[in-house]
């Protein structure tokens, strides 16, 4: 669906994502792991056209593939390829209704410049809207403002936001991050869900979660895509271990990819 | 469709449409109650002012004259929280929209505009005015929408100052351009109405305009101020019923979503330059309308009470304490601040000559430490408005950020206009009850 071809971004002296080539295939939930400062939050942000690269290509295949490289954050979104952010980013004084709704409604065309009509008169991203609140948990929650939700329920907002439009690609950065640990089950449900109609490239450190969601797992080291490949094969690659998991095991209670916050190969963020 | 179920959906349409008139009246009774509050106000002030406090009332209400500036303020006020208060940026350079409509209205009157006669309707004009400073917006807009926060705000300050500069040393605008330029009482009164049906138009202007005498056949006379305000008054309600139908419009939304968090407005697919750039030229459209308002009123202009940044200041001030964000707020903010100056002007409706003579010689002698009551007046009192607006904005800022009409919001846990009337009804129940 998407896909990279030696794309770099360099910030002056650093280079923060370093020719990366990698592609993302339909309904697949990829996992993008990595130290902090690694280059997963910039990769991201290239993909939505937030940064412009240095060098490099990104495409997006619509019936054949399109050179997206140059797409602004806003037209990236328009073709299908949506994102939530690490830090809850939302409308904090719109309720959880109108959040998703605004977002739906950008998705209608001129819809959006219809000066002259009522909001009301656009029922159809209502009822989307609800849809997708109802999808990610948060269906008793529409009139809830959104900076008053509970910090999980933001979560699932964060999420939900990205969902409407109805994007073909979901990239999901740290969605369950600050969540406390009874809640990510809810979260790891929500993310398998998307899943299945989405093809969902997931930035995540809980290594549990990403063990047990992901299709395909591609590691990020000083901005070079070190590993790409099933879980399992990146479990057991030596140079993975080296640079980021530093002994995780599955059934271990570290749960946290080896402290990676600040452990193993991890560079300041 | 067969004939006996259209005579049975008759009753139905009929119905609905009966629905939809109940529903359109219910959701805008608290705008009715309000312009009927303004549409009486010439008579309550006139009527009040015969009784035997006569002059206790006028000296605390607004005179006519002083509500007529209201509207127009308020409009530019109004205008300058469509972009201010619903997308967040400040336009420090609004005043800039406002001059170059004000200016655009005396300059024609004087044939000095290429192409427009002295006697092109001034329903026209208004309209050309507002065109004008959509074009202006668009360019200060399309350079200004590059930064944001305070630097966007500096930005449009500076290009207001270029053109206050600019018109102050304009020879075209007149011998002495620093003066401005006047058309004072010479030619016929700017008509508001219908262009080109006599009937239906009244002019306007304080020294030029229309008057009716003993209107309604119950003895209130309709000076000048009368007519003009009911005048203005019903563009500005135009204006006003335009603007809140693109602020609850979805691109109304949109301009509310990127006050919110506008990197996430773009992320979720808006093109948010397009859409502010979109909102800062319907601002403008109306600032621009409300300077036409004010020239067509008072026939003259000047650099310093059009273009220049004090101008938009007051608009700061009157959204500040009306409300940011609430579109009619500044318009009672603005009232609000007339009605203080007023009251404290050094004008014989002032409160400080009324001080003067009502209280006794012997009273106002009085006093300690040689400051004596009449002291105190002159320098407490007379003409000292600013200086408790200034305390005014001060206290609102710690104390009512949301200003009045967002802080009514707040109280009623949504907009006046939908929330008042369930609360009294809901009061109005549980009496019956």
């Amino acid at each position: 669906m998407i896909r990279t071809t030696g794309l770099t971004k360099r910030f002056g002296g650093l280079t923060a994502v370093d020719g990366v080539d990698f592609e993302l295939g339909q309904n697949e939930l990829c996992s993008l792991i990595g130290p902090n400062g690694a280059g997963k939050t910039t990769f991201f942000n290239l993909l939505t056209g937030t940064l412009a690269p240095t060098a490099g290509r990104v495409e997006y295949r619509e019936n054949d593939w399109v050179d997206v490289t140059d797409d602004g954050p806003h037209e990236t979104a328009l073709r299908g390829i949506h994102r939530s952010y690490q830090i809850t980013n939302v409308f904090p004084t719109a309720t959880a209704l109108e959040n998703v709704r605004v977002a739906a409604q950008a998705h209608g065309g001129n819809d959006a410049w219809k000066l002259w009509r009522n909001v009301s008169a656009f029922g159809e991203y209502e009822r989307e809207a609800r849809e997708i609140l109802d999808r990610v948990g948060l269906g008793d929650e529409t009139d809830t403002v959104a900076s008053t939700l509970s910090h999980g329920q933001k979560r699932h907002l964060e999420v939900a936001v990205a969902l409407a439009g109805d994007p073909d690609v979901l990239l999901l950065d740290e969605p369950t991050a600050g969540v406390s640990s009874d809640a990510i089950d809810q979260l790891v449900e929500l993310i398998r869900n998307v899943a299945e109609d989405h093809s969902v490239l997931l930035v995540e450190h809980n290594m549990d979660v990403v063990m047990d969601v992901s299709d395909r797992v591609a590691v990020l080291h000083r901005g070079e895509l070190i590993a790409d490949d099933d879980p399992v094969a990146v479990r057991e690659n030596p140079d993975v271990q080296r640079a980021y998991l530093g002994g995780y095991e599955a059934d271990g209670d570290g749960s946290n990819a080896g402290g990676n916050d600040t452990g193993t190969g991890g560079e300041p963020a | 469709m067969s004939e006996p179920t259209e005579t049975s959906d008759a009753p139905a349409v009929t119905d609905r449409r009966g629905a939809y008139v109940r529903r359109v009246l219910a959701d805008h009774a608290v705008h009715a109650a309000v312009v009927v509050a303004f549409a009486l106000y010439p008579i309550v002030y006139t009527v009040l002012g015969q009784t035997p406090l006569g002059s206790e009332f006028e000296v605390f209400l607004p005179r006519v004259h002083a509500m007529v500036a209201v509207l127009y303020i308020g409009l530019f006020a109004m205008s300058f929280d469509f972009i201010s208060g619903y997308t967040g940026y400040l336009s420090f350079g609004h005043a800039l929209f406002y001059g170059s409509g004000a200016y655009l209205v005396v300059l024609t009157a004087t044939d000095k505009v290429p192409l427009l006669g002295p006697d092109t309707p001034f329903m026209l004009l208004i309209l050309v005015a507002g065109l004008v400073a959509v074009a202006l917006a668009l360019a200060v807009g399309a350079v200004s929408f590059r930064l944001s926060g305070v630097y966007f705000a500096m930005i449009t300050l500076g290009f207001a100052e270029v053109a206050h500069v600019f018109i102050r040393n304009w020879d075209h605008v007149g011998s002495n351009p620093r003066d401005g330029a006047s058309i004072g009482a010479a030619g016929d009164a700017f008509a508001v109405g219908v262009p080109g049906i006599d009937a239906l138009q009244v002019g306007i202007g304080r020294l030029v305009g229309d008057e009716f005498g003993d209107v309604f056949g119950i003895g209130v006379e309709f000076g000048t101020a009368e007519v003009s305000y009911y005048a203005i008054g019903a563009v500005v309600l135009v204006c006003y019923l335009l603007m809140q139908r693109i602020i609850h419009s979805p691109f109304g939304r949109v301009m509310i979503a990127i006050r919110e968090n506008e990197e996430r407005a773009r992320a979720v697919g808006y093109d948010v330059f397009r859409f502010k750039l979109a909102a800062f030229a319907i601002s403008g459209f109306f600032a621009g309308v409300a300077g036409a308002l004010f020239a067509g009123y008072r026939r003259t202009v000047a650099p310093g009470n059009t273009f220049d940044l004090f101008f938009t200041a007051e608009a700061l001030l009157a959204a500040i304490v009306g409300g940011f964000g609430t579109l009619a707020g500044p318009l009672f903010g603005y009232l609000f601040n007339a009605s203080v100056e007023g009251v404290l002007s050094t004008e014989p409706h002032g409160i400080a000559r009324y001080l003067r003579d009502v209280l006794s010689e012997s009273t106002l002698s009085a006093g300690a430490g040689g400051v004596t009551v009449a002291d105190v007046i002159n320098v407490l009192v007379d003409g000292r408005a600013d200086l408790y607006l200034g305390i005014v904005f001060i206290l609102f800022v710690l104390y009512v950020p949301r200003g009045i009409l967002g802080t009514l919001r707040d109280r009623l846990g949504g907009h006046v206009a939908d929330r008042l009337p369930e609360r009294v009804r809901s009061r109005f129940r549980g009496r019956n009850e």
